[in-house]
């Protein structure tokens, strides 16, 4: 692993290397990236490495990136970079180069100057953040993008029903949401697995998926028995199979659950799917389970500690806070709807306040928030963050809740969710304080692609 | 039939060439059914022969062009106006309407859209009357793989061929709430199993003897058609592909020619630049009618919008005629003026381009099956 200590006089706390295995390629280029790009960008010299002869002795090194197209090359100037992966830069300069964040390097004191460089590859903006990931974000909402011919489709990928063409991913990716976990519509108790997607990019699996299988996707509550019937007569349609109530959705929960379990001792009671349980009762799969309500939070509690589930997150789970006790003794996750001004959120009527979020915080609950994919401005990821904090959460806590822990839970922190040397270069540039109702997303950086220009008028 | 013929001019006894010095151009005849003269016979966009002529031996063509010789007891007919190729509709469900799916089930790849038809509908004489003198018989997208598709003429009930295709739908309406698959995925999945398993014209389509016709109107569903024939390595045709042109990379990447239309006043505009960008692309295109639903005279009027939105003129005639003879696995028989290739052809008033010009009579393996009368 490279080290810029040992090569560098820079102080450990100006420069941002958090190690990630699995990165030895990328100090390299971070040496040859901000060797190249701070010289070549006339950075004021207080932000410059100081170390003398650098320039000179890493100037070889820096032609490859100096060769690559202008395009894939990027310096962002921010009088705040609020990394998600520590304490935030007063005055900050992150180098991106070929889609992924190169140097991310700080000036305590906070930088006053101004450059008067014009080169177009240089941006000047307030704040910078992580690119967003909302685990909940519902932009696949087609009934046809979940196999409903049967309740448990466990084996189904979500990702052979996207639609890139939906214009909902423009339209985060625009707000600042560069990452999503695109789950199964939950017209099913299990309707398959999801995938970390981007928002951005050729409309085709192959350039936007990041993880595939991220989440095997359950749903509690009224909406998998949404216009089922018993059955009468010749069944007809899909409609008439079980389950009609939420005993009916826990069991075919439990039911699927335990089938895995007997078909791991019994090749003859093997079934299509049984291997995707297996994994998620192992950990290797984490499961995203729909439940708005008290009892829909509780059922999903007592099926992860009964099959002993390692992860677990409860998605749109609006009354969370109402069971705190169960959220510390099964360490499941939490997923916030968005949130309203009235409390009232979600069709069955679940009722969270602004408030929530700081306890979960205060009660240790890894907690993430979402926007739920919504067209309405006032509803989108970016605004939660703040509506989390009015109710009495801390800055930080509330930027991780939008970045990294997103990230985490989804098992993507390793590419993504934090501004960190080595991850992808997906970065919202801010008007002002990230989140406040007076700021905007005025940039976005999308694998080192600036899709949205601060620079322009938009 | 050809006493009843009541064309222009009729019977004008052309002096026969007997000169044998003539330059090796100059074609010579000594024997046929009958001869067309035209003022201009429209072989393509740049290719008009000015008083050209046809001569039909046989139902077949016997000769096409400017410097024809024929012996003297070959009678010869004059049209002034048009001539060219009868037009090729690649997506029909005419004289079959309900019967070209069977829906029961999601495959039936052993089922013959040749079983459904019946060349006395009245659908094939409203194709006629457009022009249209070979038609492919295709499902109407509902099942998930409907059977194999049918090549006929519109007159005289000729199969051109039974298996032209292996039908296929990966569109939205192939989901049905009643059986699996009920999703863009498991519709992924199932056609994978069926092509896994390889039985029968699935087989056939695999090992590359049958090619497919794969609906796909929708982007995302375009986008998963041609994912699944690259992996799969069908060649064939999209049906729909509505705005498949802003995919133009991915569709000539995957080879797939693309059938588009019908078009109509209204369409949406998107679609018809659609078209213009896919021949930008060099991606093989024809027109689907879907007849009856709708009007067989929907294709000259789809060309045309096309050719608005900047079409050339050779990729909207061929899409007629000579590429879609291509694309129906016809093209040996019809499509283009040429001797050897059956005797479809159609008399006009004017440029066939052009929607003013009106379709005067229709003839189908030499034989007369539309208009004649004045």
């Amino acid at each position: 692993m490279f080290s810029f200590k040992s090569a560098t006089a820079v102080s450990p706390n100006r420069v941002l290397n958090h190690s990630t295995s699995g990165m030895a390629h990328i100090g390299v280029l971070s040496l040859a990236a901000i060797a190249g790009s701070l010289s070549y960008h006339s950075i004021p010299a207080k932000l410059a490495l100081g170390a003398s002869g650098l320039d000179a002795s890493t100037s070889a090194v820096a032609e490859p990136a100096a060769a690559t197209p202008a395009a894939q090359k990027w310096l962002i100037r921010a009088d705040e970079v609020h990394t998600a992966a520590g304490a935030p830069l007063r005055g900050g300069v992150i180098s991106v180069v070929n889609g992924k964040i190169a140097a991310v390097v700080g000036a305590p004191g906070g930088d006053d100057s101004k450059s008067d460089s014009d080169d177009e590859n240089t941006i000047e903006v307030f704040a910078v953040t992580p690119g967003m990931i909302d685990l909940g974000a519902r932009l696949v909402t087609h009934p046809d993008a979940v196999e409903q011919s049967t309740e448990a489709a466990v084996w189904m990928r979500v990702s052979d029903s996207l639609d890139f063409f939906h214009t909902g991913w423009d339209r985060e990716l625009r707000s600042g949401v560069t990452a999503v976990l695109a789950s199964p519509p939950d017209n099913d108790v299990m309707g398959g697995l999801s995938c970390v997607v981007k928002t951005g990019g050729a409309p085709e699996l192959e350039a936007r998926l990041v993880k595939q299988d991220a989440a095997l996707r359950g749903s509690m509550g009224t909406q998998p028995s949404m216009g089922n019937t018993p059955a009468s007569g010749t069944p007809q349609n899909f409609y008439v199979r079980r389950p009609a109530t939420r005993m009916g959705v826990e069991w075919i929960f439990r039911k699927s659950f335990y089938d895995a379990i007997a078909a791991q001792s019994d090749p003859e009671r093997d079934f299509e799917g049984a291997d995707v349980l297996q994994a998620v009762m192992r950990g290797e799969i984490p499961m995203s389970v729909q439940a708005w309500l008290t009892q829909d939070i509780r059922t999903a509690i007592f099926l992860k500690e009964e099959f002993k589930i390692p992860h677990m997150w409860v998605d749109a789970a609006a009354e969370a806070w109402k069971e705190p006790d169960l959220l510390v003794r099964s360490k499941i996750g939490v997923v916030f709807p968005p949130f309203s001004f009235n409390g009232r959120v979600g069709r069955e009527g679940g009722f969270l306040t602004f408030g929530a979020a700081k306890e979960m915080h205060e009660l240790g609950v890894n907690f993430a928030f979402s926007g739920h994919g919504t067209r309405d401005v006032a509803g989108r990821l970016a605004q939660q963050p703040a509506l989390a904090m009015r109710g009495g959460l801390n800055f930080q806590a509330a930027l991780r809740a939008a970045t990294i822990n997103p990230a985490r839970m989804a098992g993507v922190d390793d590419r993504l969710g934090s501004i960190e040397v080595g991850k992808d270069a997906d970065l919202v540039l801010w008007s002002g304080r990230p989140f406040l109702p007076t700021s905007r997303v005025v940039g976005v950086i999308l694998n080192g692609e600036l899709v949205l220009d601060p620079r322009k008028d938009s | 039939m050809i006493a009843e013929i009541a064309l222009v001019a009729l019977a004008t006894v052309v002096p026969g060439g007997s000169n044998t010095n003539e330059p090796s151009t100059r074609v010579r005849v000594q024997s046929a059914d009958f001869a067309l003269k035209a003022d201009k016979i429209f072989i393509g966009p740049h290719e008009v022969i000015e008083n050209g002529m046809l001569v039909v031996e046989e139902g077949k063509i016997r000769a096409v062009g400017a410097d024809i010789d024929i012996a003297s007891t070959i009678p010869v007919f004059e049209h002034e106006g048009w001539l060219s190729a009868g037009l090729v509709a690649s997506h029909s469900q005419s004289g079959g309407r309900s019967e070209v799916t069977d829906g029961t089930r999601a495959a039936l790849p052993a089922a013959k859209l040749v079983h459904a038809f019946n060349p006395d509908h009245s659908d094939f004489e409203k194709a006629r009357r457009s022009g249209i003198t070979t038609m492919l018989l295709a499902p109407d997208g509902s099942d998930v793989i409907a059977g194999v598709t049918a090549v006929v003429k519109t007159g005289g009930g000729q199969v051109l061929s039974d298996s032209a295709h292996l039908g296929i739908s990966m569109q939205t309406r192939a989901l049905h709430y009643d059986r699996a698959p009920t999703s863009w995925g498991g519709l992924v999945e199932f056609l994978q199993a069926e092509f896994d398993a390889g039985l029968g014209n699935v087989g056939e389509a695999q090992a590359g003897r049958l090619p497919v016709l794969i609906e796909a109107w929708e982007r995302h569903e375009v986008s998963r058609a041609l994912a699944f024939a690259t992996k799969n390595k069908l060649s064939g045709a999209i049906r729909g592909a509505t705005r498949a042109g802003e995919q133009s990379d991915a569709m000539s990447a995957s080879g797939m020619a693309a059938i588009v239309g019908p078009f109509r006043p209204g369409s949406d505009l998107r679609a018809l630049k659609s078209v213009v960008l896919l021949e930008k692309a060099g991606v093989p295109l024809a027109f689907g009618v879907d007849a009856p639903g709708n009007s067989p005279d929907s294709m000259r009027l789809s060309s045309a919008l096309c050719l608005r939105e900047g079409l050339s003129r050779v990729a909207a005639w061929s899409a007629m005629t000579s590429t879609a003879a291509d694309l129906l696995g016809v093209e040996k028989r019809v499509g283009r003026l040429e001797r050897g290739r059956d005797a479809d052809f159609v008399l006009w008033s004017g440029d066939p381009l052009e929607l003013s010009s009106r379709v005067l009579s229709v003839w189908i393996d030499g034989a007369q099956v539309h208009g004649g009368q004045q």
